[in-house]
């Protein structure tokens, strides 16, 4: 059931537009043709895997003390900061901490790391043309200082690209303040660029 | 595991056939979705095949916890904005030949002419293209506002206006009509 049953113009063009179309009788048999002659993906890298995977950790009984120790420490730190953001509450607004850094590395990949000062943020995540635009694929970790960070290897190239911010105001799109701004593609949701250089691969 | 899910790990095992399975459970629903915003054929089959390529290169960033349609929907929007920015220049109109080449064998069997299929593609056509994604999304792929913002990056809010003013452009045509 959708609103447009309370117009019978409206539905009838919807049911209209919903019927089937067909296309080249080929059109499927060139797309595998085309993925045929494209590389196998790349599989997700072992160590990221080792990285994520749940483990188990024995711990001895001096060691589980250290650790405790050091959890608690952690825990004041982040009360600390949490204390002082509610302090300033009104008068935070999401910024950019710094440029934006390139890291260079030992192929044609440029360690490529992203940065957004938000401390009312619950959730940040990075999208762009190299994950498809995905909002879940790359999500950002906060620090103890409201900001968020994620790291990505980029090919040399023009990459465009937006944060997604969980804040008060729910889930909102926004460009990297410290970058430039992507050309507007008309469908008001403004994107950042990043040039990543080839020159800087060494 | 879904189909999807399996299939996904499939082809990331090496087994590139079964990339044709995701292909063939997807395609029709996109060719729809491409054709309705395009509004031509050729348009719609390329934007399809970039689509299609363009997902299986980032099928190692695939999340299974996101949905594959999504994901892969989120692809072919883009891919359209792309194709509709890069020619408009050329010639919009929709050709009562190309409306007959697209209806399916079904509809021509059950009488369907293409007629109205002509008309209804030249009056998509018309609404102004931020309009006309947001009406085909919610109407012919019928998603819900969040399934459309978290697939256009738009806001609900802005989402929900643009139906309106699309529902209520295609409501001043009829009347139009009715006048002239």
């Amino acid at each position: 059931m959708t609103e447009s049953n309370q117009d019978p113009y409206v539905e009838w063009i919807a049911a209209e537009a919903r019927r089937p179309v067909q296309l080249a009788a080929d059109a499927r048999v060139r797309i595998m043709d085309a993925v045929r002659a494209t590389p196998l993906p790349a599989r997700p890298r072992r160590g990221s895997r080792w990285l994520t995977a749940p483990r188990t950790l024995a711990l001895s009984p001096l060691a589980s003390a250290v650790l405790a120790a050091g959890l608690v420490g952690i825990g004041v730190l982040v009360g600390i900061s949490t204390t002082s953001r509610d302090g300033r509450q009104q008068a935070e607004q999401p910024t950019a901490v710094a440029a934006n850094a390139q890291l260079p590395v030992h192929d044609s990949l440029q360690v490529h790391r992203f940065e957004l000062r938000d401390p009312l943020a619950s959730n940040v995540s990075l999208v762009g043309d190299f994950n498809e635009w995905s909002a879940s694929a790359t999500p950002m970790e906060r620090t103890a200082d409201g900001k968020w960070t994620v790291t990505v290897h980029l090919p040399p190239g023009r990459h465009v690209y937006a944060f997604i911010v969980d804040g008060a105001k729910g889930s909102t799109w926004m460009p990297d303040p410290a970058a430039l701004r992507a050309p507007d593609d008309g469908y008001g949701a403004p994107n950042s660029v990043v040039l990543v250089g080839q020159g800087s691969a060494t | 595991m879904s189909d999807d899910a399996a299939d996904v790990r499939r082809v990331l095992s090496g087994d590139v056939d079964a990339y044709a399975a995701l292909v063939d459970r997807y395609y029709d629903q996109c060719a729809r979705y491409a054709v309705r915003m395009l509004g031509n054929r050729d348009d719609a089959e390329d934007a399809l095949q970039a689509t299609f390529l363009r997902a299986y290169r980032a099928l190692a960033k695939y999340q299974e916890r996101d949905k594959f349609s999504a994901w892969l929907y989120r692809i072919l929007v883009n891919q359209c904005r792309s194709l509709a920015a890069r020619r408009t220049q050329r010639e919009r109109v929709f050709v009562r030949e190309e409306a007959l080449l697209l209806n399916a064998p079904d509809d021509a069997a059950s009488g369907w002419s293409g007629e109205d299929e002509e008309f209804v593609q030249r009056v998509l056509s018309e609404l102004d293209p931020l309009l006309r994604e947001a009406f085909l999304l919610k109407y012919i792929e019928e998603l819900s506002y969040e399934e459309m913002a978290a697939l256009t990056g738009v806001g609900v809010s802005a989402l929900k206006m643009r139906v309106k003013r699309a529902c209520d452009r295609l409501r001043e045509r009829w009347e139009r009509i009715k006048h002239d």
